[in-house]
């Protein structure tokens, strides 16, 4: 039996809007003018046959001018003095450190080209997030200051450390506080630096600042058990997550781990062992994890307090004073309770978490997790995690003291608090009260611009450093490349000021390590740091965990949640508004990078822009299209901002996303969005991402650059595949359609032979999250371009991998008997299911594009891939036409010199990062994934110059080695022992539009999803 | 007592036999014989010593010249390290303006060979042309110049003077008979030449009017063109044997001919990279740190690198790279993988490189086309002897099995994708 469920990429495909229809029917988004010059006078004068001589002429004489060229004269300069582990053209391997996660830096000739993920790191096992892919982009960043700065203008790093010395100097005789104010430092080395910086300067103090903090469950731990900590999850242990509001697989914490972790009981391995965890999720607006989720349940953000002293009442058995019904949410109300029985019939193996940055909901959520036995288990207080130690009191304490004017310096590393913080005009004002400001900021940016000074910092890649994101799992910095511009270290210009003996930082690290950390690794000495360099990390025998019992008086707590929630709940005429992070950017601080800005939404889709996330049905009681312009007022500060009707949101609600609209960030990332920061408020000390909002439409129409809207399903309904847990139990092949008889069209096509190898892939679309960490890996591998919020719009957005995300309607559990003309008349919203499928060239044996191409540019290999020769494409583009997958790529433009584009490709410095083992493509030619034939050809390289047999796992392409998941497999189907023959061989595997014939060489497994079928 | 005086005899005896061989000896040093010091100077010292000029250790002849204690120099070249460790103030001086860079122990040089090889160096440094001494009393030798500009201008003039000549002596003639034809009176029939106008043109007009010579003429007229045409967009981009001018005169007829110094020796990436790999200067510096030192070639080198061969010291700042022009250029959209090549199917340089060692200066031999890539991947054997990777491979045993060759081809090598990517 196959499902007759309807997926749907949008709305506009499932209303068939008559401007979607229209587009639809064309392959490209502009159709070519031809009509019109074949009925206008375009055949009919007399001149065109007089022009096309005129050509004809001009052609032949161009040509032969052409051919009497000299020979071009290329210059080869080798080195003068050959570094000896450098061999030109042979790439090198670095360790180092990504934001605590273990790494590899991919060099050719001294410059890093990509980051790829160590294998051993304990983090993600070699999975990376689209950030880390996208942060090597950012060395070569062209907006990067190139030295020092004081008072806007040009310096030298001599007289900026004369000027600070004596500014120092004369502020410690007098007496004033010094404040450095950081995002949060997990490096012991830079902490050594600071604290050496305090007792040179007794008076200054260091202070963790987060642009999104974590500070609700830190104090929440200190109050429960008085271990101020950020608490370490482990998501594989747990067999049912209840998550409020909390992104885990996008943006919470510690994203890479938590995916790692949590589709190790939802991968083809745990399924076959016939275990899947169970995710129940309640949120506001719809998020990567939410539509990850088994069972998510829309709630507003002022029902996410009663919701969990709903859930601890029924799980403790125990009524906690306040009235905590969900009267409105009905279906909340029902969720809640089967949450807590699955919870309680789990307890020891459940976890609930929480992304609200209250103090008080953390501490409720404690008192659940201790209710459930999650202490030991699923939640680790002895090995926490340091990736957020941000306190929002002392920050807001700090903003205070300036405009007070009891502070003298301060120091801004890695913090942009006047772009970031909910008060930047308090933090403007104090600022101009400060004697001395400094930002290490390596660009210019809102607070380095009103800063005294800005001693800019190096990049990550230049750097020696260390890191310590989780308890005893130390990794080291190393620079990969000598620094692009005049910049300095921050903790070398601090030691410098603070008059250290060290002479610099990289001696101050080794010092560090050789006297601290190299014995927790059971390293020592010169020998240790060696192997320390290779390795990159160490790791120390994890503490053994206490039990803890919480003892914390619930009633105020329930009190504290219950009037924040009264505050939060909007009476009519406004709407509650819940403020969240997107994979991309995050708090955007990096809103600079290109690659991050077009990596489209993984739910909306969205590229290069924020917008007001709205569900559809209020879409309609507003009156609101897509793009509409709407004027936002909350908390006495207002933005305007285009609206996004998004299925899965909150009825009456709104989500917004921060980190766009920055001002000062460089030419990429200024006025991309609005900066939606001023919307925090500050309640019980701690930053809060939801509050009250009226709305007021401008008139205006913005459109949105939407990757989704491009292609249409066209219903046929092979492309995504899907059964439930009980299904999948019952019969492992359920839905995956064995059941169907399959037509075959073997009738004229030539038959391959895969003699020597046959290259497929297997993608697990139950492992894949929607993060999008493949889309970046494979721009940095394959050099594709970047092509602006203008050309997305115009569906011209080059990515070679794309994830396509696909609605279907809650059919709670049943079968998928939501027929066509139902849905018609469904108005609910709400509760949509999200399946996410990377799509890319399906290298089909019997490939539609293959047989059109006039040029024979494409062709089918003998490897089993699908060729293309860019420099015999023509450009008729009739092989995209004819892919039933759309995974082809036309160049439009010379994205590599078109001064239409500031691409990253034609930039003198960014031009670094291209990989030089692949061609940057012409204008008019086709392109598509392929498969990273040059890791395929390398590998096979290495093995015939090793003498040995090509093994499995030899050849891993871009995708596949980023994803933190491991939902993408490659490998060789000739070999059936390589991991991804036996990947195919699940029951779960089918080929998205088999029907066709096509013979797709990606398989995928049916996405399973863990519905019971008592739910509401 | 006897005894004692015996005793004396004897030891006197010994005594002066050794004075006597001491005076011999230091007469015989004196005097050491400069021929045989050549062969051991040549066979010990050369390595690291000039006469006249420093190398890694000092010039030996003002050195040598200048120092007369020739005991102390003699304890010097057979064991300098005895000397230093004895903190012989000489010695250490030597020791540290050298960078106390110890010289080689010469423990099998006897006192006579060091006699000798001073014998020599002496009197080599005398006639040394860097010897001041030389200088002033020499004239300076005019530069070998092979035919100077000056012959080959005299020749130009010889030949346009005789040009020159025959030009008058033509006319000289045409005026002669002319005048001659006039004192003969044959001048009359010119008229009658005039009456009758030859039509120049008549045969062109006949030729026109036969249709098929026009048809041939145009037919090859077309053909030719055609094929120059063909010919030229062919060889479009195509640039065998291009011979660019490259900024250091590097022969490699001498190193990989004469010298007979392995391709790869240089030329390392060859065998492990993609890229053949102009060697960087070090490598050159492995040998012309002391070989032809004094040759301008080598000393553009030296200026690259900001080298001062009289200090041996390097200076960065000085240091500038050396723009090569590259010969084989590939087109971007190709990728060519030397290891693959090299290493993997042990092919030779010389295959596509042609007769490099008998090239004075390198040139593009082969057409570096598609067309020239895919008939070599046609028609090569794959060398698969001893390589495991080729085992596990079904094709290439059915190959086998069936008697065929096993190219390149045969194995996916003319697939698009294979360089194109």
């Amino acid at each position: 039996m196959d499902s007759n469920k309807k997926y749907w990429k949008g709305l506009e495909e499932l209303d068939q809007t008559t401007e979607f229809v229209e587009l639809n029917k064309h392959e490209f988004a502009e159709p070519i003018p031809i009509e019109d010059v074949l009925t206008g006078g375009g055949l009919m004068g007399k001149t065109p046959r007089r022009d096309f001589l005129k050509a004809l002429g001009f052609g032949v004489g161009a040509v032969s001018l052409a051919a009497c060229q000299p020979v071009p004269v290329h210059k080869s300069m080798p080195y003068l003095i050959k570094p000896e582990e450098i061999t030109p053209g042979v790439a090198n391997f670095y360790v180092s450190t990504y934001e605590g996660q273990a790494i590899l830096v991919k060099t050719r000739e001294g410059r890093p080209i990509k980051v790829e993920g160590n294998p051993n790191d304990l983090i993600g096992k070699g999975g990376l997030s689209a950030r880390a892919q996208a942060s090597v982009l950012d060395l070569y960043d062209i907006n990067r200051l190139k030295n020092p700065v004081k008072n806007n203008g040009d310096y030298g790093w001599e007289q900026l450390d004369n000027f600070i010395k004596d500014e120092l100097t004369a502020i410690k005789a007098g007496g004033k506080n010094i404040r450095l104010i950081t995002s949060t430092i997990t490096s012991p080395s830079t902490l050594a630096v600071i604290a050496d910086f305090i007792t040179a300067f007794p008076t200054a103090k260091h202070i963790n600042y987060d642009a999104v903090s974590y500070t609700g469950i830190i104090q929440g731990n200190q109050n429960s058990f008085g271990k101020a900590v950020l608490p370490h999850y482990s998501f594989d242990n747990a067999d049912v997550i209840v998550s409020f509001g909390a992104d885990f697989l996008g943006t919470w914490i510690s994203p890479v781990e938590f995916i790692r972790q949590y589709v190790q009981t939802r991968n083809n391995k745990s399924l076959e062992a016939k275990k899947m965890s169970r995710h129940i999720h309640f949120e506001t607006g719809l998020s990567v994890t939410g539509s990850n989720a088994d069972a998510r349940i829309p709630i507003k953000p002022s029902e996410e307090g009663p919701a969990l002293i709903s859930l601890y009442n029924a799980i403790s058995g125990k009524t906690l004073p306040g009235d905590a019904s969900l009267t409105n949410n009905k279906v909340a109300a029902n969720a809640i309770a089967l949450a807590a029985k699955e919870l309680v019939a789990a307890k020891g193996k459940a976890l609930v978490i929480a992304g609200s940055n209250d103090v008080a909901t953390q501490i409720l959520v404690n008192a659940i997790n201790s209710l459930l036995g999650s202490y030991g288990t699923t939640i680790d207080l002895d090995n926490p995690s340091h990736q957020f130690a941000g306190n929002d009191s002392e920050f807001t304490e700090f903003v205070a003291e300036m405009n007070r004017g009891e502070v003298d310096a301060v120091f801004f590393l890695d913090a942009n608090p006047v772009y970031d913080y909910y008060k930047s005009k308090d933090v403007v004002s104090g600022l101009k009260k400060v004697r001395l400001s400094v930002s290490f900021s390596d660009h210019n940016d809102e607070t380095a611009n009103i800063c005294t000074a800005v001693a800019p910092n190096h990049h990550y890649l230049e750097s020696w450093g260390d890191d310590n994101a989780l308890e005893g799992y130390y990794t080291i910095l190393q620079p990969t490349i000598n620094p692009v511009y005049d910049t300095r270290q921050a903790e070398h210009s601090l030691l410098v000021w603070s008059g250290s003996a060290a002479k610099d930082y990289y001696t101050y690290v080794r010092n560090n390590w050789d006297q601290k950390l190299l014995t927790i690794g059971g390293l020592t000495g010169q020998k240790g740091w060696e192997t320390l360099l290779q390795t990159g990390f160490i790791k120390a025998a994890p503490k053994a965990a206490g039990s803890y019992s919480f003892t914390y008086a619930l009633d105020s707590v329930s009190q504290k949640i219950l009037d924040h929630s009264k505050a939060l709940a909007a009476a009519s005429g406004s709407v509650e508004f819940a403020l969240y992070q997107t994979v991309a950017l995050r708090d955007g601080k990096r809103a600079n990078n290109p690659w991050l800005q077009e990596l489209p939404d993984p739910v909306s889709k969205v590229t290069w822009d924020n917008y007001a996330n709205v569900s559809p049905s209020d879409m309609k009681k507003w009156g609101y299209e897509d793009g509409d312009a709407v004027k936002i007022e909350a908390n006495g500060y207002s933005i305007t901002i285009p609206v996004l009707s998004q299925p899965g949101q909150a009825q009456g609600t709104i989500s917004l996303a921060v980190g766009y609209g920055r001002t000062i960030s460089g030419p990429v990332g200024d006025n991309v969005g609005k900066n939606t920061f001023p919307l925090y408020s500050l309640r019980n000390g701690t930053l809060q991402t939801s509050g009250v909002a009226t709305l007021k439409p401008t008139g205006d129409n913005w459109p949105l650059a939407q990757t989704q809207t491009h292609h249409s399903i066209e219903g046929r309904n092979s492309i995504i595949k899907e059964a439930t847990f009980k299904e999948y139990v019952k019969n492992p092949a359920a839905r995956s359609g064995e059941e169907e008889d399959h037509k075959d069209y073997d009738l004229f096509w030539q038959k391959y032979e895969h003699p020597t190898y046959n290259w497929v892939m297997a993608i697990d679309l139950n492992a894949c999250t929607g993060c999008g960490a493949c889309v970046v890996a494979c721009s940095a591998e394959n050099n594709v371009p970047v092509v602006g919020k203008d050309e997305v719009r115009r569906r011209r957005e080059m990515h070679w991998i794309r994830i396509d995300r696909y609605y279907s309607f809650d059919d709670n559990g049943d079968g998928g008997k939501t027929e066509e003309h139902e849905i018609a008349n469904l108005d609910n919203f709400d509760n949509v299911r999200v399946v996410y499928q990377p799509m890319l060239c399906q290298h089909c044996d019997h490939a539609p594009c293959e047989t059109v191409c006039p040029v024979l540019a494409t062709v089918h290999s003998s490897e089993g891939l699908n060729h293309m020769a860019y420099n015999r494409c023509v450009g008729t583009r009739y092989c995209a036409n004819n892919c039933p997958y759309k995974v082809r790529r036309f160049n439009w433009f010379n994205y590599w010199n078109d001064a239409r584009f500031e691409n990253y490709i034609q930039n003198d410095h960014t031009v670094l990062v291209l990989n030089p083992d692949v061609v940057t493509r012409f204008r008019g030619v086709m392109e598509k994934c392929s498969m990273c034939i040059q890791r395929i050809q390398a590998g096979k390289l290495k093995a015939k110059i090793e003498k040995r047999p090509l093994k499995d796992g030899d050849v891993k392409v871009a995708c596949q080695q980023t994803c933190p998941a491991n939902a993408i497999v490659m490998g060789d189907a000739n070999d059936p022992n390589s991991e991804v023959s036996k990947a195919l061989k699940s029951d779960r595997t089918y080929y998205v539009l088999e029907e066709l014939g096509t013979q797709p060489g990606v398989g995928y497994q049916v996405k399973v999803r863990n519905i019971t079928e008592t739910e509401a | 007592m006897r005894r004692l005086s015996l005793l004396f005899k004897q030891r006197s005896r010994s005594v002066l036999l050794a004075a006597v061989f001491v005076l011999f000896g230091t007469a015989a040093h004196a005097q050491g014989d400069a021929a045989k010091g050549e062969g051991i100077f040549k066979a010990n010292c050369t390595t690291c010593h000039k006469i006249g000029t420093r190398v890694v250790g000092p010039a030996l002849g003002p050195t040598i010249t200048s120092e007369t204690d020739d005991k102390w120099l003699t304890k010097w070249i057979e064991n300098n390290q005895a000397l230093i460790a004895a903190k012989d103030p000489k010695a250490l001086a030597i020791y540290n303006q050298y960078n106390q860079a110890g010289m080689t122990v010469f423990g099998s040089l006897t006192d006579g060979d060091v006699a000798n090889v001073l014998a020599y160096v002496r009197a080599s440094w005398k006639t040394d042309p860097a010897n001041p001494v030389n200088a002033s009393k020499l004239p300076a030798v005019a530069p070998e110049t092979g035919p100077g500009s000056l012959t080959i201008y005299a020749l130009i003039a010889v030949i346009i003077i005789a040009f020159i000549i025959i030009l008058v002596l033509n006319r000289v003639i045409g005026t002669l008979e002319k005048v001659l034809v006039k004192s003969e009176g044959i001048l009359v029939t010119e008229a009658e030449v005039e009456a009758v106008p030859v039509d120049r043109f008549a045969l062109i007009k006949k030729l026109a009017k036969n249709k098929k010579f026009v048809f041939f003429t145009l037919l090859v007229g077309t053909l030719a063109l055609g094929s120059w045409t063909w010919v030229t967009m062919w060889h479009t981009n195509v640039h065998q044997g291009y011979q660019p001018e490259q900024p250091i005169h590097f022969p490699h007829d001498l190193h990989a001919g004469a010298m007979k110094i392995d391709c790869q020796y240089c030329h390392f990436g060859a065998y492990k990279s993609k890229n053949a790999s102009i060697p960087p200067l070090n490598v050159c510096m492995n040998c012309h740190k002391t070989v032809k030192t004094e040759s301008p070639e080598i000393h553009k080198i030296y200026d690259a690198l900001g080298y001062d061969p009289t200090t041996q010291k390097y200076d960065s700042t000085k240091s500038h790279p050396i723009q090569w022009v590259r010969i084989h250029n590939l087109p971007d959209f190709v990728y060519f993988n030397h290891s693959q090549h090299v290493k993997v199917a042990g092919l030779k340089c010389q295959t596509c490189h042609g007769p490099v060692q008998e090239m004075k200066e390198v040139y593009q031999y082969s057409p570096l086309t598609m067309k020239w890539c895919i008939q070599c991947h046609k028609r090569t054997d794959v060398n698969m002897k001893g390589n495991a990777y080729y085992e596990k491979m079904e094709a290439v045993h059915d190959l086998i099995k069936a008697g065929k060759p096993v190219t390149e081809a045969a194995m996916g090598g003319i697939e698009c994708g294979k360089c194109h990517y």
